[in-house]
């Protein structure tokens, strides 16, 4: 996992799912301030993550990140920098994410396999992170105290599960 | 891949087929795609949703998001 930077941008995939997260407000403990791409935005249409986007934006901690030209051209590099690789495909919404991530040295917060394993497979040189890797730093900087009831909580709150390896990789970290 | 291969078993095992066998054919359709790929923007796309909506059929379906 890469060194922090204190600010991120997240794509649609994370947030709908970090939205329903009971401790969702930890982001911005982890985060300077989180931005929000327009598009993104237009992917948010229930009150539970519309409101608390809309309170996050009033209160400075998330902002909203407006595409330029620019960025949908790298966004359109990466994705075709995918295709014919042994990776799953990346959407344009985070490969513009990634693009965003790479040029302004934002962490990209998303749960698209194919942005996840980027870095590694096209050799971007981008913080990529899950809920996962959020909520593990959240247990570095002490802002959780059971990491693993953490995530636990977290899959139950959001039916979203974490794969056998992360587990393996807490039961090290934790020793359980 | 591996990554990939467990995710998709996991959505197949925990989905409530019964539900998605119920649903209008679009929807149903939508719901398969993301159980056999994860990729819910496409998802939403073919059920005619945004992503925020789909998610909610995501989980009224039981269908786990694994990443």
């Amino acid at each position: 996992m890469s060194q922090a930077s204190a600010e991120a941008i997240a794509d649609t995939s994370f947030l709908v799912d970090w939205a329903r997260y009971r401790r969702r407000d930890l982001l911005f403990q982890v985060f300077d301030v989180v931005y929000v791409p327009e598009s993104v935005l237009r992917e948010l249409k229930y009150p539970l993550a519309v409101d608390w986007v809309a309170e996050s934006m009033a209160s400075d901690k998330m902002a909203l990140f407006t595409e330029t030209a620019e960025l949908e051209g790298e966004a359109r590099r990466i994705m075709a920098m995918g295709r014919g690789r042994p990776l799953k495909r990346i959407d344009f919404p985070e490969a513009l994410c990634l693009a965003a991530g790479l040029r302004f040295g934002y962490v990209v917060l998303t749960e698209n396999g194919g942005a996840y394993f980027a870095p590694r497979v096209l050799g971007l040189n981008v913080a990529v992170w899950r809920a996962f890797e959020l909520l593990l730093e959240a247990w570095r900087r002490g802002l959780v105290e059971d990491l693993a009831a953490e995530l636990r909580r977290y899959e139950e709150e959001t039916l979203h599960l974490f794969r056998r390896r992360d587990w393996e990789l807490v039961c090290r970290l934790t020793r359980c | 891949m591996e990554a990939f291969e467990e995710a998709r078993r996991l959505r197949r095992e925990r989905a409530d087929w019964q539900f998605i066998e119920s649903l209008p054919p679009k929807l149903k359709a939508a719901l398969k795609y993301y159980i056999e790929t994860g990729d819910i923007y496409v998802a939403s796309r073919i059920a005619g949703m945004s992503v925020d909506e789909f998610n909610e059929l995501r989980i009224k379906a039981r269908v786990p998001s694994v990443s």
